[in-house]
C-alpha cells in the first residue's frame, strides 16, 4: 500500500426532491487499499458509489479517480473502474466464456478467458450457462467479469449479502487477492465483522454525512477510550465458529 | 474506431448465438408466424384455383343420360357432390345448415325421349336457399355449360352470337400474395417491437443493462449490435416463411432475392427502432405494455397485416399509407411478387428511410439503462 491517493472525493453532494441524500462528503482512498463504506439503509452509501462510478450526475463537489475528473470524463472513468453490483445478474443462455468475452468487448478488449476464470476457480465451468451457477459461484464470476479490463479501482456494493458463511469467507480471500494485484477496492457492507477483518479503513455514513473515518482497530480503540463497556462473554468462539467447525471451510456449489 | 466496431461485432455474434438457443424466442419468431401462415393460407390460398360448390345430387331418373350426367358431375372438379344425401328433406336440412350450397335434382322423366322427338330431353332443377342465390346462379351457368356440350351432340344447333373469354398472361396478384406479405409484416413487427418491449424491461429489472452501463459501451454500439442480431434472426425467420409459402402455397418469387433480402433487412431495422424506443424508454413492463398497444394495434390493422389495404375506404388508405409498416409490407410485395426493383419503389424506400431517421432519433434520446 502506498500513500498516494487513487480516489479523491471533495464535498460531494446529491439531492433528490430538495432532500440532501449526500451532504458534502470528502474522503480519499489510497492505492491498494480496501476501503469500506458503512452505514444503515438510506445513509447515502449507494448514491455515493453511483456518483463516483459515473452512473449518476454529481450535484455538487467533485470526484477524481487517478487524476481524472468523474463528472467531465464519464467514459474514461468507466474504462478504469470495475463495478460489482449488489445482485449480480447476467443474461441467461450464455456461457461463462461468452460472458467474459462480452464484458472484455465492452471495454474494447480481447482476453484469455481461461485465465480469468481460473482466478475465481471456475475454469471447469467455462462452457456452462450462467444460470447453472450457485449464488456464491455467481458472485465469484461477477468479480471476474468486473476485472476483465484490469481496472485501477474496484467497487463492490454489498458483495456478501445472501451468501453462506463458506462463500463469504471465500469471497473475502478473493477481495484480498484483488487488492494484492494493486487494485484499490471500495465496498459497502452491513456486516461489521466483515468490515473489521477485511477493510484497511472504513467510513461510517449517517444521513448523508461521514461521521467517522479511520481503520476499524482505531475506531474500536477510540470507542473504548471514551469509556464504552460491553457485557463480556469469555468464550473464545462464537456460533459462526461452531458452524464452520461442523460444516467445514470447503466451498459449496 | 476499430475497437468500437469490435465491441459491436462481439455483442452481435454472442447474442445471435444466444437467440438460437432460446426455444421460446424461436417459437415466437419462426413457428408462431408459420401457424398464421397455414391458417390464412388455408383460407385465402385456393381462391385462384376456381370456385367449387358443395352440392347434393338427387337423381330420380333411371335413364342412361341421367346416369352419364350424374357421373360427369361427380367426376368434375367444379362440384363437390355430397353422396350422403338421398332425399329432398335431407338436402333442405343441410342447405339450411349451410353444409351444402345447393341441390341439383334430375326428375323422374329426365332423359326420356318424348313422343314426336328423336332425342332425349329433360329439365334439371336447382334448389337453393335464400342465402345462396349467387351460388345458385353460378351453378346454373355451370350446368348450362355442361348441357350445351351434350345438346350439341344430340341436335345440330346454330349459334350466331357467342361470347368467349381469354385469360391474359400477365401476373395478376392473388389474394394470397397480399395475405402472405401482410403476415411477413406481422412477423417483422413481432421481431422488432414485441421482442424488445418484452426483453428490455426484464433486462432492466434484473440490472443486466445497468451492468453494461458501468462499462464504457455506448448506446449506439449496443443498438448496432442489437440491429445486426435482429437482421440475422429476421432473415432466418422470413426465409423459413418464404420457403413454406413457395413449397406449400405455390407462391412465386419473381423478384431479385438479393434486393428482397436487403429491403427486408432495412424494414426490420426501421421497425426494430420502434421497439428500441419503447423498450429502451420504459422502466418496467407496466410502462411498456400500454404504449406499445397504442403503437402496434393501428399498424396491425391499418398497414395490411391481416387484411389487404385495398379493401379499405380511400381516406383510410391515404392515412395508412404513411404508417411505418405500410411501406415495408408494400415494398416486400412489390419486389417479391411483382418483380419490381429499387428504382421502382423509391417512394417506399424513401418512407422507410425517413421513418428510420425519425424513430432512431427518438430511440437514442429516450433510452435508459435502468
Amino acid at each position: 500500500m502506498t500513500d498516494k491517493p487513487i480516489l479523491v472525493v471533495k464535498d460531494l453532494q446529491k439531492s433528490y426532491d430538495n432532500k440532501k441524500v449526500v451532504n458534502g462528503i470528502s474522503f480519499e482512498v489510497k492505492k491498494g487499499e480496501i476501503f469500506g463504506i458503512l452505514g444503515p439503509n438510506g445513509a447515502g452509501k449507494t448514491t455515493t458509489l453511483e456518483m463516483i462510478e459515473a452512473l449518476r450526475p454529481i450535484d455538487g463537489g467533485s470526484a477524481t479517480i487517478d487524476g481524472i475528473d468523474v463528472a467531465s470524463n464519464p467514459y474514461k472513468i468507466r474504462s478504469i473502474i470495475g463495478v460489482q453490483p449488489q445482485s449480480p445478474a447476467f443474461q441467461d443462455k450464455t456461457k461463462l466464456s461468452e460472458l467474459i468475452n462480452l464484458f472484455a468487448a465492452a471495454y474494447g478488449e480481447k482476453v484469455n478467458v481461461q485465465e480469468f476464470l481460473a482466478d475465481v476457480d471456475l475454469q471447469e465451468k467455462a462452457e456452462s450457462y450462467i444460470e447453472t451457477l450457485s449464488g456464491g459461484q455467481k458472485q465469484r464470476f461477477s468479480i471476474a467479469a468486473a476485472l476483465v479490463h484490469n481496472p485501477k479501482v474496484f467497487f463492490m456494493d454489498e458483495p456478501t449479502t445472501g451468501l453462506d458463511p463458506q462463500a463469504r469467507r471465500n469471497l473475502w480471500d478473493l477481495v484480498r487477492h484483488v487488492r494484492d494485484k494493486g487494485i484499490s477496492v471500495i465496498l459497502t457492507t452491513h456486516y461489521m465483522d466483515e468490515a473489521e477483518v477485511l477493510c484497511d479503513r472504513v467510513a461510517v455514513m449517517e444521513s448523508g454525512n461521514i461521521v467517522a473515518l479511520d481503520s476499524p482497530q482505531k475506531l474500536i480503540k477510540d470507542l473504548l477510550k471514551r469509556g464504552f463497556k460491553k457485557q463480556q462473554h469469555v468464550e473464545q468462539a462464537n456460533l459462526e465458529d461452531v458452524f464452520i467447525d461442523l460444516t467445514g471451510k470447503e466451498l459449496r456449489g | 474506431m476499430k475497437r468500437k466496431l469490435f465491441t459491436v461485432l462481439t455483442f452481435a455474434r454472442i447474442n445471435t448465438r444466444r437467440y438460437f438457443r432460446d426455444r421460446t424466442a424461436i417459437f415466437f419468431t419462426v413457428a408462431f408466424p408459420l401457424i398464421f401462415l397455414f391458417v390464412f393460407g388455408g383460407l385465402f390460398g385456393n381462391s385462384n384455383n376456381g370456385v367449387s360448390f358443395k352440392v347434393a345430387l338427387l337423381n330420380q331418373s333411371s335413364s342412361q343420360v341421367s346416369k352419364d350426367i350424374a357421373k360427369e358431375l361427380n367426376d368434375g372438379k367444379i362440384l363437390k357432390v355430397n353422396s350422403d344425401v338421398t332425399t329432398i328433406d335431407e338436402a333442405k336440412q343441410r342447405m339450411n345448415r349451410g353444409e351444402i350450397d345447393a341441390t341439383i335434382i334430375l326428375p323422374q322423366n329426365f332423359g326420356e325421349t318424348k313422343k314426336g322427338t328423336t332425342y332425349p330431353s329433360g329439365q334439371a332443377e336447382i334448389l337453393y336457399s335464400q342465402n345462396n342465390q349467387q351460388a345458385a346462379q353460378t351453378l346454373q351457368s355451370v350446368l348450362q355449360g355442361e348441357f350445351k356440350a351434350i345438346n350439341a351432340k344430340l341436335v345440330d344447333n346454330k349459334e350466331p352470337f357467342t361470347v368467349t373469354s381469354t385469360q391474359t398472361n400477365d401476373q395478376s396478384l392473388s389474394s394470397f400474395d397480399y395475405t402472405f406479405t401482410g403476415l411477413l409484416g406481422f412477423s417483422i413487427m413481432g421481431l422488432g417491437i414485441f421482442g424488445p418491449i418484452n426483453i428490455f424491461p426484464e433486462l432492466k429489472k434484473q440490472g443486466i443493462l445497468r451492468r453494461f452501463h458501468t462499462t464504457p459501451i455506448r448506446v449506439w454500439q449496443y443498438f448496432s449490435a442489437t440491429m445486426i442480431t435482429q437482421a440475422v434472426v429476421g432473415l432466418f425467420a422470413i426465409g423459413v416463411q418464404f420457403a413454406v409459402a413457395m413449397s406449400v402455397f405455390h407462391l412465386k418469387l419473381v423478384g431479385n432475392p438479393i434486393e428482397l433480402a436487403i429491403y427486408i433487412v432495412l424494414g426490420i431495422m426501421m421497425i426494430l427502432g420502434i421497439g428500441l424506443a419503447l423498450g429502451g424508454w420504459a422502466k418496467n413492463e407496466r410502462q411498456a405494455a400500454p404504449l406499445s398497444n397504442i403503437v402496434v394495434f393501428p399498424m396491425m390493422f391499418l398497414s395490411g397485416t391481416f387484411f389487404p389495404r385495398f379493401l379499405m375506404p380511400e381516406w383510410l388508405q391515404n392515412v395508412s399509407n404513411f404508417l411505418p409498416l405500410t411501406p415495408v409490407i408494400d415494398g416486400i410485395r412489390l419486389i417479391a411478387t411483382e418483380g419490381k426493383h429499387f428504382v421502382d419503389i423509391l417512394p417506399q424506400l424513401g418512407l422507410v428511410s425517413l421513418w428510420g431517421i425519425v424513430i432512431y432519433a427518438i430511440a437514442f434520446r429516450v433510452f435508459r439503462w435502468e
